[in-house]
């Protein structure tokens, strides 16, 4: 009715092996569906225009599902948002996770959109990347060279280029994003601006992973959402906390350092000015809330 | 049946009044059966689409629409070139398809119908314009200025509607006074946001008579004001009005797409259905006027009001409806909200480049109050009183008469303060937290109170304020009412229902409301100004009492008991001592159909309301009642983040008297979730004309976390001149809410908001600010 | 050319075989090619919730679900919803509790309080507010919906 699809839609397939979607991409003229929850609309918008063949994924059901095995998780491109806000083993070792998939849209949308496509949408505000980078997430890449499939792996910090842009060419699958375990004492958290508990395009989001002991401050990564063309690792205000004592003000002065590494732009949504007034007041809280919580 | 008879010995009076009574209709939409016109498909039907003009003011250089009229499943595709120069609107300065030039980005320059919308809107992708941009002015004070660019060719400047009111001398009173206050207020854009988009579907008959599918709220002045745009006769069109999905006042007037849509089905002699999408419907619908209102008044030490002078810029836009007008009902809040005796108001309209205003809920009043009761809190406070104490200082008694002439007759507005403060602690909360403002902690609390009045008993704007109603009954004591009154959600098929089973002594479920066609139901001035219960309770009332008056006399010639010692209760006629069962009501009605006196039960009643329209002066006395209500709003500010957590919302309103408690419930959540839209979350973004937030991301409405606890109250004062009692209700919820959580913000951080709404980031701006000249001070 | 591909699936408790566009949304399949209307378009952006079905029993926005992902699914839109008994409970305590006004966003707010009622075991009153959090209603201000919700559910507030 209210959909106008861009671009050419000649071919439809429902692929239900990893070997079979790859061969489907190989000649670079397919668009990926998964969830379908940001294609249906940039398709009809215009922003991601349909490539040809439209290859539905959701039939591969290798490439769903969330297991921790020798100290790592690896979570599969088609587990949605629901999967892992209801996984139990997942939220007891990463509550980061259910922590930020809590706050993912609507129940509807968490129904159906899947972790795969949140990275490969590649919003600079996809809140469930935010968590990813602070755990350090790699994302494994699959493609058909013609006679086998090619694999290779991608630092999540490495993979985004830009708005909606991203390292995957255009033949390539993304299949799964992993990560190691925290180790005992590493904590990490995710803030992102309300006022709604959910269904909000954040403003600003923030993770902020350390381990606090003995009063010393190590491991640290901060991450920022939608103040930068690409989420962002504050680097700066990381190397002013690592092995610092945790006390005093060093959380606000980290918290200053994280809002002066950030580019955030004046929208409908938000003045640049408050984007680095929140991620200020995001950054000192998460930094109170792991090492003095 | 006979044998049923001496079994039943005595029957109760049973009555509905007061009771919760789910809507008729809500099965149907529970179940997905509704039809709603979004719904709809008529045999034949094509689809319509409108290309608006996405700039705010511009000539246009060339406009080509011969690729689109070529496109395959193109049946029609319009311009101004196409139809004659129809004028329509509240100033006549309206038309359907604009040529020569555009004034704002909604501005209506082509048509196509089609076999489907993807047809509609490829055709509308190769209609080829060319425009020349020409200055715009977005500011009414800047369109006001004798430079400025003219937005209406022939006129001597931009000003359009003026207003004005005077009682007393504010002068004089001005020099008596102990405390003046000064304070401008800028009320902004929201919109309706009905969940079902604008839609109309147009068919003609081989006669030139126009059926409209309609979403509008005023069906029988809607052919009026829908005539002129299409050339046409009245007379010649028939309104119906299948359900839709909301309107809150946003369909009280004629936009152009429904004569566009007419004009379609004309050029192609099918009938064609056009809807928005709901961007379109962000950037087309009409908003709630925006306001800049500079309000200054004063008091005695005592707190007795003195003055008030008040001024009102109002943002017209490119065209006038509704929005333009809402200075009656914003001068009624500023002449009558509390004992005033001196008072000037003068309100103008002036034309810009923006999009404009409608009707909506609270009709001026919103904004109104929106000011009056931050300005009231603001003296209070000056005289180092509670909000609560200043307003019963000031507040009327029943039969007190306003400067405009509203006469307040069974006025509860005391009640009404004193029982949201009893019920809140509201003095002792209000000293507790402001003492606590300067404390640490990044959160703090507040409570805040405002007030308003409305009209209750419908509202003089039109020459009538009338309903009519026809109600006949059937040989199975079926009862059909067929109501001008409107159904758009709002729950009078509950009402209208409720009265006529009271009156007749028959079931609900026996009761059929027809309503939906203007060929059929007789005149109504619309439902909006909470005037419907009012309005058309009493001519359902009095339409019942006539059957019911007709029914007696035949049972009482049967029975030989007086008809005055009879009564219907539960389908039988029955002796109102004791209850004892004369006949069946569906017996009598066949006897009197089939006697050798033949008579059907058939009536119908006209009511008018004793209220008369305004003078010029703008006094008089426009709403056979009137009513109040006041908010206790308890809020959470996080200092840090800048956002209002409203906690609770506590309310106490007049309301007459009872009729549905779930419907009254229902429409006073509704109201206080929307005006708490307005408060903190909704604005429609309007730069440069532009509509920046066309969608339901960035035009936040409330959703259910959100909603705080609610602590509803009411207050029955018995109107003497409402059905069984009652006035008016739905406005005043949306009305009060806003200054109440912005008198609550005030509380906790000690900032004030004369412009809403209280986003986090300008309440995160404003502390920071704060703050920030705080430090620089010390 | 626009591709098209064959779906079957289960609607409402009946087998259904169809051939549609690739690129065809859920909510268009059941709007403009089944006629059935009571699944709304109020956004088409899954902001409002008004086009909430249930597929293989989890509540989806049926404007961002391609239709072609119909396939092989078993699809519950408001027209099918009911119980051994008539009508779904909690249809019937949306009449009861006054939960219903223009009514346009409803079948959607029903769909996904069916939803929640049957995969949340422990919901509680808060727990209901934000799992309607995708589901706006401009009538209502949403409070006789958590009523008739808590109702069916058996919590109190």
């Amino acid at each position: 009715m209210q959909v106008k699809p861009s671009g050419t839609l000649d071919e439809y397939l429902a692929p239900v092996t990893i070997e079979e979607a790859a061969r489907a991409l190989a000649d670079g003229r397919a668009s990926v569906l998964a969830g379908g929850t940001d294609l249906m609309l940039q398709a009809a918008n215009g922003r991601t225009p349909y490539r040809g063949r439209l290859v539905n994924i959701r039939r591969i059901a290798e490439l769903r599902g969330a297991a921790i095995t020798g100290g790592r998780v690896r979570i599969g491109a088609l587990t949605t948002v629901t999967d892992i806000l209801n996984h139990a083993e997942l939220a007891k070792a990463v509550p980061v996770l259910r922590q930020t998939a809590d706050k993912f849209a609507s129940n509807q949308i968490r129904n159906m959109a899947t972790i795969g496509g949140n990275i490969c949408n590649a919003s600079p505000a996809g809140d469930m990347i935010i968590p990813l980078l602070a755990l350090e997430a790699e994302v494994e890449l699959a493609s058909w060279d013609g006679a086998k499939i090619r694999t290779r792996e991608v630092a999540l910090e490495k993979f985004f280029t830009g708005p909606g842009r991203t390292v995957m060419e255009r033949g390539e699958l993304l299949t799964a994003v992993s990560f190691a375990v925290p180790e005992a004492g590493h904590r990490v958290r995710f803030a992102k601006s309300g006022p709604r508990p959910a269904l909000e395009i954040s403003t600003v989001s923030a993770a902020f992973a350390a381990t606090c002991k003995d009063g010393v401050t190590t491991n640290v990564r901060i991450v920022l959402g939608a103040v930068a063309p690409t989420p962002i690792r504050a680097r700066s205000a990381e190397a002013l906390m690592e092995g610092a004592e945790c006390s005093g003000d060093l959380a606000a002065r980290a918290a200053k350092a994280a809002a002066g590494e950030i580019s955030p732009i004046d929208d409908v949504r938000a003045s640049a000015w408050y984007r680095t007034h929140l991620t200020e007041v995001f950054v000192r809280r998460l930094i109170e809330d792991v090492c003095h919580g | 049946m006979a044998d049923k008879v001496q079994l039943l010995t005595s029957i109760e009076k049973k009555t509905l009044i007061g009771k919760r009574v789910p809507k008729p209709d809500s099965r149907d939409k529970a179940i997905g059966r509704t039809r709603y016109i979004n719904d709809m498909k008529l045999p034949g039907m094509l689809h319509g689409k409108i290309l608006h003009a996405g700039v705010p003011h511009a000539r246009i250089k060339r406009i080509d629409v011969s690729k689109a009229r070529d496109l395959p499943g193109v049946h029609a595709v319009l311009t101004a070139d196409d139809i004659p120069e129809f004028i329509f609107g509240m100033a006549r300065d309206n038309r359907p398809l604009k040529g020569g030039k555009v004034r704002c980005v909604r501005d209506e320059i082509a048509a196509v119908a089609a076999e489907s919308e993807a047809i509609c809107d490829a055709a509308l992708a190769l209609i080829e314009v060319e425009f020349e941009a020409l200055p715009a002015v977005f500011d009414p004070a800047e369109a006001a200025k004798d430079d400025a660019p003219r937005i209406h060719e022939g006129k001597d400047d931009n000003f359009n509607l003026k207003y004005h009111f005077g009682s007393g001398d504010v002068k004089a009173a001005e020099a008596t006074s102990d405390v003046v206050i000064d304070e401008t207020f800028n009320v902004h854009y929201v919109t309706h946001v009905c969940m079902g988009t604008s839609c109309a579907i147009a068919d003609f008959d081989p006669d030139g008579k126009l059926t409209i599918y309609s979403q509008t709220q005023y069906p029988y002045n809607f052919k009026m004001d829908l005539a002129p745009a299409l050339g046409m006769h009245a007379g010649d069109i028939r309104v119906i009005q299948p359900p839709i999905g909301g309107a809150f006042g946003s369909k009280l007037d004629v936009y152009p797409y429904e004569p566009v849509c007419v004009l379609l089905a004309r050029a192609t002699q099918r009938p064609v259905k056009l809807m928005f999408s709901r961007e379109e419907e962000f950037i087309n619908a009409p908003t709630r006027q925006p306001v800049r209102i500079h309000l200054r008044a004063g008091a005695k030490k005592d707190g007795t009001l003195t003055f008030r002078d008040i001024k009102c810029l109002l943002n017209n836009g490119a065209y006038t409806s509704w929005g333009p007008t809402v200075p009656y009902v914003m001068m009624r809040t500023f002449s009558s909200l509390f004992r005033v005796p001196d008072v000037n108001i003068d309100c103008q309209s002036v034309y810009t480049n923006n999009p404009y205003a409608g009707s909506f809920r609270g009709y001026g009043n919103v904004q109104a109050t929106y000011a009056l009761a931050i300005h009231t809190d603001i003296m209070a406070e000056a005289l180092g009183m509670s909000f609560v104490d200043l307003a019963l200082k000031n507040a009327q008694v029943s039969g007190e008469v306003t400067p405009q002439g509203a006469v307040l007759n069974e006025c509860a507005l005391a009640e009404c303060l004193t029982l949201a403060a009893d019920k809140t602690d509201f003095r002792a909360k209000e000293k507790e937290y402001a003492a606590l403002r300067d404390a640490p902690g990044r959160f703090k609390r507040g409570i805040g109170m405002a007030a308003s009045i409305h009209n209750a008993g419908g509202a003089k704007i039109h020459k009538s304020d009338g309903c009519g109603t026809i109600l006949k009954l059937d040989d199975y004591a079926r009862c059909t009412v067929i109501t001008g009154a409107s159904e758009i959600g709002q729950g009078i098929d509950a009402v209208l229902s409720q009265i006529i089973s009271e009156e007749l002594g028959i079931p609900m479920r026996d009761i059929t409301i027809v309503n939906n066609d203007s060929a059929i139901a007789p005149w109504d001035v619309g439902v909006h100004a909470s005037r419907t219960t009012f309005i058309a309770g009493n001519g359902a009332q009095r339409a019942a009492r006539k059957a019911r008056v007709q029914i007696l006399a035949a049972a009482s010639r049967q029975s030989n008991v007086p008809p005055e010692a009879l009564d219907l209760r539960e389908g039988w006629v029955v002796q109102e001592d004791g209850g004892v069962p004369v006949i069946k009501i569906d017996r009598i009605l066949r006897q009197m159909h089939f006697s050798d006196e033949p008579e059907l039960v058939m009536v119908s009643d006209y009511y008018e309301p004793p209220s008369e329209p305004e003078g010029k002066d703008h006094v008089g006395d426009m709403s056979a009642a009137y009513s109040h209500a006041v908010h206790v709003a308890e809020v959470e500010v996080d200092t840090e983040t800048g956002e209002v957590k409203v906690l609770k919302i506590t309310s106490a309103q007049d309301v007459g008297r009872i009729i549905n408690e779930l419907g009254l419930e229902a429409q006073i959540e509704g109201g206080i979730i929307m005006g708490l839209g307005y408060a903190i979350s909704e604005e429609l973004i309007i730069e440069n004309g532009q509509v920046r937030n066309p969608n339901f991301r960035d035009y936040k409405l409330i959703t259910s976390p959100e909603v705080p606890e609610l602590d509803l109250h009411f207050i029955e004062s018995h109107s003497s001149t409402g059905p069984m009692g009652a006035k008016g209700i739905a406005e005043l919820p949306t009305i009060v809410i806003a200054p109440a959580v912005a008198n609550a913000v005030h509380n906790a951080i000690g900032i004030r908001f004369h412009n809403p709404p209280m986003t986090p980031e300008k309440v995160a701006r404003a502390i920071w600010e704060k703050n920030s000249s705080r430090a620089a001070a010390e | 050319m626009s591709a098209t591909v064959e779906i079957n699936f289960t609607l409402n408790g009946r087998k259904r075989q169809l051939t549609i566009d690739a690129g065809l949304s859920a909510l268009n399949l059941l709007r403009d090619k089944l006629d059935m209307t009571g699944t709304k378009y109020a956004c088409g952006e899954g902001e409002c919730g008004a086009c909430t079905i249930l597929v293989d029993g989890l509540s989806v926005n049926s404007c961002l679900m391609y239709a072609a992902d119909f396939d092989g699914r078993d699809i519950v839109t408001i027209e099918g919803l009911r119980s051994d008994k008539g009508f779904d409970p909690m249809q019937d305590a949306f009449v009861e509790h006054g939960a219903i006004q223009c009514g346009f966003c409803m079948p959607g707010m029903i769909m996904q309080a069916r939803h929640l009622a049957d995969t949340n075991k422990d919901l509680t009153y808060d727990g209901l507010k934000r799992g309607l959090e995708g589901n706006v209603c401009r009538c209502t201000g949403y409070k006789k919906v958590f009523d008739a919700v808590a109702d069916v559910i058996g919590i109190a507030k």
